[in-house]
């Protein structure tokens, strides 16, 4: 049984799975998230202290499981940003690039510290610093912005061809993606790739916070790779083919917290040195061992960070988004600007799948504690009447899966509208773009000299900024003002009924 | 000529007596078909109006009173049929054009030869997710497939820009290129409530030909509908008013409970596009002169909307 062919296999399929799942578009995302998000580590653990529900808990549990059993093979097997890394890794070797891994030092006051300083900024209610380093996001973000332009770009480009046969579908359009946005993912990309072209898994080592955490965990592991000291020849094979630059020859050593299970060793040794199997206390202890002591600090902080998560008024008091003059619109079912703020991982996974691409990415409009965070966008576009795909996509409880009749009347803002500038009232003719689109009758029209003049009752607006979108003039009379906690609009219903249309045919014509 | 010259006063009027009873029979019986050929032979209707059908019937009826098909489709020709599809809602909400019309329109253009006959509508909220819902949900997409029209989103082509120098504030406006390209443009509204703009039909349909909607909102809305009618006058318009939304248009509500729907099963045809708005406008129950771009259309001699100087055949079944 070849372990790499396995590891290959299984990390394609994982990663090819998720590329469909975040530039697939709504439907796919909607079956795939379900199926790949349990099994991300950052995602489900946010999952569970925001709110517990056991698909996640069993997937959490079983990366632990597999972590305490088999070691890191989540950074192998499942981390779709260890697949990206280790693919520039397989075309820098191709190209030249890299000649060999050699023995890398562990920086482990710096993984440690980033760790714990994770651990601290999402306990005090931001979660920017995680945003940043989270693999999966991360890798989501990646996708997201160079991935979902190009397929749109190709698709379209489809479309365009068909269309000389008379074929005709509809194009697609790319999400808007600022600037601040697109620059931050491709320096953090850029990053990504130089760190693991030069080095291999550095990243997965030093700064990753999910990879420090279960290199604590695989330290106590059943399953090691363990090398035989006495059998050795320090071919320096296994050296040259460890991605993750944690054998060291000299001392005929694996450092098991950073081992993250590639396997290219066994298949590197011919003598069979080193082993992958059960392993208790076979592995000569360190006499220093800062890697216990940030054990015991990243369990003090996990259960720390799980009090306090659960305990929202500590982590309101650091989170700067509440207390901004207009804040921005977060999705419905987010609940509030403190719930979406604490719980989203700026995966970017409800960017792809919104159908409307209303959820844009945002760099600083939720304050500093809020990075990257994604709003409703409604320069854009609108929030669709009809779809509730967001909440059935985001896998860590930002957004709530509401059902579509519920979400309908979800208010996650509040019109205003500008009579100084709305045309109806300044120029005294038709208009009415607003009421048009409105899909829950919030805007009536007063009829005065057959002129029909906009009024709201904003009782019934649940903020989807149709009527914003719709609005003509600049700037737009009619704004969607945000809800810091979200509110239930009241039902619509029709006050005068006509009476039931007449049976009996009438043969006659008004001219 | 000479044949007509030999015939007198009485044997034309008793061959035209003959001729009337035998129409009248035949129209007691349904059995009109046979007839409308000859019927072309006498100058066509300014305005055809069929009530109380099925709409594939109503359609039937009212093109041949016009005359048939032919009339309008030549051999070898592309047209365009322009239905309203401009909300993401169901045929029985009525705020888009009945599906069955506009199979039964396709097939027609094709029986009288159309080369190919496109379908085509620009959203209300113009995104690709919403468009593709509104011609999806309306049924429209699929009904048109079925009869072999050419479904195209309105974004799979370009606008042109064009001149309107007669226009009081439209002057120019980007106009889809299937409108600027087809030989035949048949204009497919239905007539509905509006909130904003009292009540909508045939010219304000129009507005989904163009590529910015709202610089009409913008400038005037009742203006600019008129206006964008002195330049292209679609070759028919055929209203269709068999379930009719007498509220909460153009959108109509989104809680079934309170839809107001009246089956009036009732189809308007005309070249006319002020006259079929004006008869619309009476169908629906209101007075034209109350409607702002349909008085502008009459003032800037788009159409008459006086329809008593018209000559209109009407028809219940």
């Amino acid at each position: 049984m070849n372990l790499v062919k396995i590891r290959i296999a299984i990390s394609l399929l994982v990663f090819t799975l998720f590329l469909f799942l975040f530039l697939g578009g709504g439907k796919i995302s909607v079956f795939l998230s379900p199926i790949l998000l349990p099994l991300q580590f950052v995602p489900a653990l946010i999952r569970i202290l925001i709110q517990p529900e056991i698909l996640f808990m069993i997937g959490l549990i079983t990366i632990l499981i597999i972590s305490l059993i088999f070691g890191r093979v989540y950074c192998s097997f499942l981390c779709p940003l260890g697949m990206l890394q280790d693919s520039v890794i397989a075309l820098s070797f191709k190209s030249g690039l890299l000649r060999k891994h050699i023995y890398q030092r562990p920086y482990n006051w710096l993984r440690y510290s980033i760790l714990g300083l994770t651990f601290i900024t999402v306990v005090l209610g931001s979660m920017s610093l995680l945003n940043f380093l989270d693999p999966y996001s991360l890798s989501g973000r990646i996708i997201t912005n160079f991935g979902k332009p190009l397929t749109v770009w190709i698709f379209n480009a489809g479309v365009d061809l068909l269309k000389y046969f008379n074929i005709y579908f509809f194009s697609k359009e790319v999400p808007y993606l600022p600037l601040s946005i697109l620059a931050a993912t491709f320096g953090c990309f850029i990053l990504v790739l130089i760190m693991s072209a030069k080095y291999g898994r550095l990243y997965c080592n030093t700064i990753c916070p999910v990879g420090t955490l279960l290199g604590l965990i695989s330290r106590i592991s059943i399953f090691k790779l363990v090398l035989d000291q006495n059998k050795c020849y320090e071919c320096v094979r296994c050296e040259i083919v460890c991605k993750a630059g944690c054998i060291d020859q000299q001392k005929k050593n694996i450092d098991q917290s950073r081992c993250v299970n590639c396997f290219n060793c066994l298949a590197a040794c011919s003598q069979s040195v080193i082993v992958y199997s059960p392993s208790f206390g076979k592995i000569k202890k360190n006499e220093w061992s800062p890697a216990r002591r940030g054990f015991l600090v990243g369990i003090l902080a996990a259960a720390g960070s799980v009090f306090l998560t659960f305990n929202s008024n500590i982590r309101n008091l650091f989170n700067t988004t509440a207390a901004k003059e207009s804040p921005p619109i977060t999705p419905p079912g987010s609940l509030s600007l403190a719930h979406f703020t604490q719980a989203c991982t700026a995966c970017y996974l409800c960017v792809s799948a919104c159908p409307t691409n209303v959820i844009t990415p945002s760099f600083l409009e939720y304050g500093i504690t809020g990075l990257l965070q994604p709003l409703m966008n409604y320069h854009k576009s609108f929030c669709d009447y009809e779809c509730n795909i967001c909440g059935k996509v985001c896998p860590t409880g930002a957004i709530f899966s509401l059902p579509l009749e519920e979400k309908k009347l979800i208010q996650i803002g509040e019109v205003k509208l500008v009579k100084e500038k709305c045309i109806v009232y300044v120029d005294k003719q038709n208009c009415g773009a607003c009421g048009e689109v409105c899909p829950t009758h919030t805007i009536n029209f007063i009829n005065k000299s057959n002129v029909l003049y906009p009024e709201t009752d904003t009782q019934y607006c649940i903020g989807c900024g149709a009527c914003e979108k719709a609005c003509p003039t600049s700037p737009k009379s009619i704004v969607v003002r945000s809800n810091s906690i979200h509110k239930k609009a009241v039902q619509y219903i029709a006050a005068a009924k006509l009476p039931q249309p007449k049976k009996e045919t009438n043969k006659d014509f008004p001219f | 000529m000479t044949e007509v010259q030999k015939t007198d006063r009485r044997e034309f009027l008793k061959k035209g007596l003959s001729l009337g009873l035998v129409a009248g029979g035949a129209v007691i019986l349904g059995k009109t078909d046979f007839l409308s050929a000859k019927e072309t032979v006498t100058a066509m209707p300014d305005l055809v109006a069929v009530k109380n059908a099925e709409p594939d019937a109503l359609f039937k009826k009212a093109i041949s009173l016009m005359g048939g098909m032919g009339q309008f489709v030549k051999k070898g020709q592309t047209v365009v049929v322009k239905p309203n599809i401009g909300f993401p809602r169901k045929p029985e909400i009525g705020a888009t054009t009945n599906p069955l019309l506009v199979k039964t329109i396709i097939e027609h253009c094709y029986k009288a030869g159309a080369k190919k006959v496109y379908v085509f509508d620009n959203a209300v909220l113009p995104t690709s997710s919403n468009a593709r819902n509104c011609y999806k949900i309306s049924g429209i997409e699929d009904a048109a497939n079925a009869a072999g029209g050419i479904v195209a989103p309105a974004d799979d082509f370009g606008y042109k820009e064009v001149k309107i120098p007669a226009a009081r504030i439209l002057t120019k406006t980007d106009v889809h290129e299937l409108i600027l390209n087809s030989d035949v443009f048949i204009n497919v509204p239905v007539l509905k409530h509006h909130r904003s703009a009292h009540l909508s039909i045939a010219m304000k349909n129009l507005m989904g030909i163009v590529n910015n909607r709202m610089e009409y909102h913008l400038r005037g809305l009742d203006q600019c509908i008129a206006d964008f009618c002195l330049y292209r006058k679609p070759d028919l318009n055929i209203v269709d008013a068999y379930r009719v939304l007498m509220s909460h248009g153009p959108s109509g509500p989104r809680d079934e409970a309170s839809l107001q729907v009246e089956l009036k099963k009732t189809l308007l045809l005309s070249r006319d596009i002020v006259a079929v708005d004006a008869a619309a406008t009476k169908i629906f129950g209101k007075d034209p002169e109350d409607i702002q771009y349909i008085k502008f259309g009459h003032e800037q001699k788009i159409g008459n909307m006086n329809l008593k100087e018209l000559k209109i055949v009407t028809y219940a079944m």
